[in-house]
């Protein structure tokens, strides 16, 4: 039995923040960063990248001190990632924004279209029914962050929900202006389009939350090794076997209806962009699949079929 | 103006342990090719330099020089989008997001201001910011020309790094003015704008547009500014020291 000496240094200036005596072989990243905290309480172990090397990548929580490829005495590097906030709670402040930004303007509050037109309400249907699906949307996300999404990292930097919340917020804002102006204008083809619209949007919520669960399934039992998500029973999920990522393919299908729905310009570049950033995750996730799996089904794409 | 590179290939191999990071520059024909660039880009400013002079010494007065060099201005400057690509194709190791912001912002005052508000085109802020554009650019694409030939005389890398002091300054109120003289034609004519209603559902304003292009300035200026100062202070010195140690 060997106990290990580690000593934790910053990783710009070198400088050693700590040295833990007599730590057990087996002790994990985890272990170490709680040791560290207890020394520095105001670095919390989410806030903590412990790395071998100083530009590398960090250190997982479950990785043993005895299978790194360290001495009895081993030097770790630290970076501070800075403040820290849950997935989930992120994720409801995003998702309760828009929801209520909506009502303020399908409510046609005071200080939104003036005064004159306070509180009245729109004469066209269209416009009833673009404040459900949007508020739809949201309450189903809501729904999905509570009891479906498992989060494979726990925290993402603080500054990161001020951008966030900027783009989802500032979107709804933008968009929901336009649909509820007293000078709104309905589809041009009329109730075709709009129930052709209904009709796409609910086929793709259900498919996005079809392969939502899905994919949480596939976490059951919180084990932590990735596994390649297969086409099941449910027909929303044989989109697996054309796409990586069919949940965002849904996504995207979701904001192209509602952009048929509304006719409206900013809604369609919110779809643009959603497309844009999803289409680049997409990607990512596609690249980290073929990576990982070398029996990776060879037919699928990242986010379209066949295409992209 | 250079921004932070973005260019070195991974070498990761899970314990981020050492394998050298081999830096991709750009290929003999890549290489080829942007010195071709930059010489054409160079001597592309210079015409317009010499257009200037030529036209102040034929008309007695500064004002309304504009029109002399509207053509090669507008081809060169908007030539510059090429930049971009270079970035995209990691000929060139800057950031896209960076050069495309640069050069769309430089574009956009072209074309979308002083071409399109006929008004403004006789205005002295024109002047400055052509100008400003004009001694910059000559310089920068000759930096980057000498660079690429491994020859950077120190002439030329001191004056790209110090000129800025007053050249960026003086764009910067050249440009300003500029748009502001634009307002009371775009409010007047409706340049650029689309109200309510109409079958897109959507509206737009070009003066509130150009208040807010305005008003961005003031964050932007000071970033970029002070970012060239850090950048002289690291490139000169570090010069020095070679000198120095000579």
């Amino acid at each position: 039995f060997v106990s290990y000496q580690v000593e934790i240094l910053d990783w710009k200036t070198k400088k050693q923040l700590c040295f833990l005596d007599k730590v057990e072989p087996n002790a994990t990243i985890r272990e170490i960063r709680l040791m560290l905290h207890k020394l520095y309480p105001q670095w919390y172990p989410s806030r903590q990248s412990i790395k071998l090397d100083p530009k590398g990548k960090p250190l997982r929580d479950e990785e043993v001190l005895q299978q790194l490829p360290v001495g009895t005495t081993a030097t770790l590097y630290f970076k501070d990632l800075g403040p820290q906030i849950g997935w989930t709670t992120v994720f409801l402040i995003e998702y309760t924004g828009p929801l209520f930004i909506y009502f303020l303007f399908y409510f046609r509050m005071p200080f939104v279209y003036g005064l004159d037109e306070r509180f009245s309400s729109s004469p066209h249907p269209v416009v009833n029914l673009a404040c459900i699906c949007h508020s739809f949307h949201y309450i189903k996300r809501l729904i999905e962050t509570i009891f479906v999404h498992r989060f494979s990292h726990g925290t993402m930097p603080l500054r990161n929900i001020v951008k966030n919340c900027l783009y989802y917020w500032g979107f709804a804002a933008w968009v929901a202006y336009y649909i509820n102006h007293p000078l709104y204008t309905p589809p041009s083809y009329g109730k075709k389009q709009i129930n052709f619209a209904v009709i796409m949007f609910l086929l793709c919520e259900a498919g996005n939350f079809s392969i939502h669960v899905a994919l949480s399934d596939l976490q059951r039992n919180g084990s932590k090794t990735r596994k390649i998500p297969y086409p099941t029973k449910n027909p929303f999920t044989w989109l697996f076997f054309f796409v990586s990522c069919p949940n965002y393919t849904y996504e995207v299908g979701t904001w192209i209806s509602f952009t048929i729905m509304t006719q409206c310009v900013p809604v369609g570049l919110f779809t643009l962009l959603c497309f844009i950033q999803m289409t680049i995750w997409a990607k990512d996730k596609h690249c980290t699949y073929l990576r990982e799996f070398k029996d990776y089904p060879s037919l699928r794409m990242s986010i379209i079929p066949f295409l992209l | 103006m250079a921004a932070s590179g973005s260019g070195g290939s991974r070498a990761d191999n899970g314990y981020g342990s050492q394998q050298p990071r081999r830096r991709k520059g750009p290929g003999a024909l890549a290489t080829a090719y942007l010195v071709i660039y930059n010489v054409v880009m160079t001597a592309g400013w210079l015409v317009i330099a010499v257009g200037l002079v030529r036209a102040y010494l034929a008309k007695g007065s500064y004002h309304s020089l504009y029109y002399s060099i509207e053509k090669p201005l507008k081809f060169f400057q908007t030539g510059a989008l090429l930049e971009i690509l270079h970035c995209a194709f990691g000929i060139v190791p800057s950031s896209v997001v960076l050069t495309a912001f640069q050069v769309m912002s430089r574009v956009f005052l072209t074309w979308a201001v002083t071409h399109s508000v006929k008004e403004v085109q006789s205005e002295d802020s024109v002047l400055l910011f052509v100008v400003a554009w004009t001694v910059t650019e000559i310089i920068r694409y000759s930096f980057y020309t000498f660079s690429l030939l491994n020859h950077l005389p120190y002439l030329i890398k001191w004056a790209r790094y110090t000129l800025f002091i007053v050249l960026y300054p003086m764009g910067v109120s050249g440009e300003l003015l500029t748009i502001y003289a634009a307002l009371p034609f775009v409010r007047q004519s409706g340049l650029y704008s689309i109200s309510l209603p109409n079958e897109y559902n959507f509206s737009f304003d070009y003066y509130t547009f150009l208040i807010l292009v305005m008003i961005s300035y003031i964050p932007i200026f000071p970033q970029l500014y002070f970012h060239m100062l850090h950048q002289r202070r690291k490139v000169l010195s570090h010069t020095e020291e070679h000198k120095k140690s000579e």
